[in-house]
């Protein structure tokens, strides 16, 4: 973490405010903070904010806010961004099923790392992973929290389609793909739910201080669940005020 | 019965409107027109506001046939544009009537025209918002392109808008696109990323335009521009118009589809103003980046905003 903020010229929209230069949970819960509380505070002239690891990208109406003016509101909130802020999280429980078709690389990545594939699916879906935040493409979610004995090379040569719903690993991640896509993460298994769904109203499933939990299921609750998905009635399971 | 019927869909037509601000942090770009001033003009030009979904018509098309009275006016993309076959001017508001076949025919300068029509394209609002976002097939018509045969409905024309009246901009507020044009930019976020000679090599040579660009990203083309620690950044946010500069030393910059997010460096950032010519520079014309402060392009800012509200006659 940076003793002082950097803030750093986007065009003549948007600013860069960077809290550090490393990835961790520490400073992207401060990011999470000082975003929270500009929503709060309202800040005049902000339009959106965009947090990612250690940074917030922050848009704004100049013929609302000059620059001068919105650099110095923001550097007076930051001291103020303390995680305990932040109003308590959310665990979002993510169905998935591995192995078999869905998860057509669980085999080849468990020998990979030396495991059982029985072994892997109970580390992988053990775990407690955190979003950092969701970005790139809609609703992707970059999550930390796999457990290290997961840890894998990427793919050599990185596959062009991943079918969405994709719960995949790669390095020290896990990542789960919302719409098809290409990809150099192993393919464990996959989620019936939808992270990206331009047909709801509210169509991005994850968001940034979350906590996501993997839930195994079969190919039979698969299905079912995809089919309850499809008919708008399935619940996700969200459990809210963690601290 | 109103609106049009899609008789020819074109190299790729979309509706758009001025976007969809606020989805960003869920990774959800804000889309809307590549060139912001033709596409405002064009709704003023016909009575709408700013914001009312209108076409925008990449290179060539569409074919339109108008199932009702309507006014239109086109502008963008100088492109020839005939109703029943007789060549009509753009830059300016037409009537049409039932039965007109208004045809785009292929951009001769600029590449993106925009069509607007009295009331505005009557498609449902997703996110607050008509712009398509086509990699995500949302908003829009059905999240997608224009294809032969789509039905297209207007809206009435908002109560208490004046009625219409024959406007046309102002001739010399009609864009000419050279094949080279002069990009304004702000150095950062991360110009320190990069060495002396890269960042003179970039504001100093022309970059060209590659066929590999789209509304979410313009790949130039031009003299490597050298990294001075790698070209690998911790991911963060990309502002509109974010130049990114990948491992070969090529820009590319990001528009108003772009990923939300990303790990290459950006070393500038095209102001709000010049995006629209990057939108209309064909594949193989070049560009000229020209480096100002956040003041300076804030006096531009403002400036073209009046330049904007003085265009119509």
């Amino acid at each position: 973490m940076y003793p002082e903020p950097k803030f750093l010229p986007a065009g003549d929209l948007a600013v860069s405010v960077e809290l550090g230069d490393e990835i961790s949970r520490e400073v992207n819960a401060r990011v999470l903070a000082l975003e929270y509380l500009i929503q709060q505070k309202a800040l005049p002239g902000v339009l959106e904010t965009v947090p990612t690891f250690r940074s917030l990208l922050v848009y704004y109406d100049p013929s609302s806010v000059g620059y001068e003016a919105l650099v110095a509101a923001l550097r007076a909130l930051v001291p103020q961004a303390r995680p305990d802020v932040l109003p308590p999280a959310r665990t979002v429980e993510i169905p998935c099923c591995y192995g078999g078709e869905l998860g057509f690389e669980l085999e080849a990545a468990a020998a990979k790392v030396d495991l059982a594939p029985e072994e892997a699916m109970r580390l992988h879906s053990g775990a407690d992973y955190y979003v950092f935040f969701v970005g790139f493409t809609p609703g992707l979610p970059y999550m930390t929290g796999m457990p290290e004995r997961l840890t894998i090379p990427r793919l050599e040569t990185p596959r062009t389609r991943t079918p969405a719903g994709s719960v995949g690993i790669g390095g020290s991640q896990c990542s789960i793909y919302p719409v098809e896509s290409p990809g150099g993460f192993w393919v464990l298994g996959r989620t019936p739910l939808r992270l990206y769904d331009p047909t709801a109203a509210d169509p991005i499933l994850l968001r940034a201080g979350d906590h996501v939990r993997f839930r195994r299921i079969d190919r039979q609750e698969f299905d079912a669940i995809a089919e309850a998905v499809a008919r708008g009635t399935y619940q996700v399971k969200i459990e809210e005020g963690r601290r | 019965m109103n609106g049009f019927v899609v008789v020819q869909c074109g190299a790729l037509t979309t509706v758009q409107d001025l976007g969809r601000p606020g989805y960003l942090r869920y990774g959800i770009p804000p889309s809307g027109p590549l060139d912001r001033a033709s596409f405002l003009l064009a709704n003023r030009l016909v009575g709408n506001a700013d914001s009312a979904a209108a076409l925008e018509c990449t290179l060539m098309g569409p074919w339109l046939e108008m199932r009702g009275e309507s006014v239109i006016a086109v502008t963008g993309a100088d492109v020839p544009v005939t109703v029943n076959g007789r060549e009509v001017p753009r830059w300016t508001s037409l009537p049409v009537s039932p039965g007109d076949v208004v045809k785009l025919g292929v951009a001769r300068r600029g590449l993106r025209a925009y069509v607007a029509f009295r009331g505005g394209i009557d498609v449902p609002l997703a996110l607050g918002s008509r712009a398509t976002y086509l990699r995500g097939t949302l908003g829009g018509f059905q999240g997608r392109q224009f294809r032969d045969g789509d039905q297209m409905d207007l809206l009435p024309p908002a109560e208490g808008i004046e009625p219409v009246r024959a406007r046309r901009v102002r001739p010399e507020m009609i864009p000419s696109w050279q094949d080279e044009v002069e990009v304004r930019v702000v150095l950062g976020p991360q110009a320190e990323r990069f060495t002396r000679a890269g960042i003179d090599a970039f504001l100093g040579e022309p970059y060209e335009m590659t066929t590999d660009s789209d509304r979410m990203g313009a790949r130039l083309q031009g003299p490597a521009i050298t990294h001075s620690r790698g070209h690998d950044l911790v991911s963060d946010g990309i502002p509109l118009g974010g130049i990114q500069v990948v491992g070969d030393g090529q820009p590319i910059i990001l528009l108003v589809d772009r990923q939300s997010t990303g790990g290459y460096t950006k070393l500038a950032t095209v102001c709000s103003f010049d995006i629209g010519k990057v939108g209309q520079t064909k594949p193989r014309q070049r560009l000229r980046f020209k480096s100002l402060t956040v003041p300076e392009a804030h006096t531009l800012l403002r400036q073209e905003f009046k330049r904007l509200q003085e265009a119509l006659l």
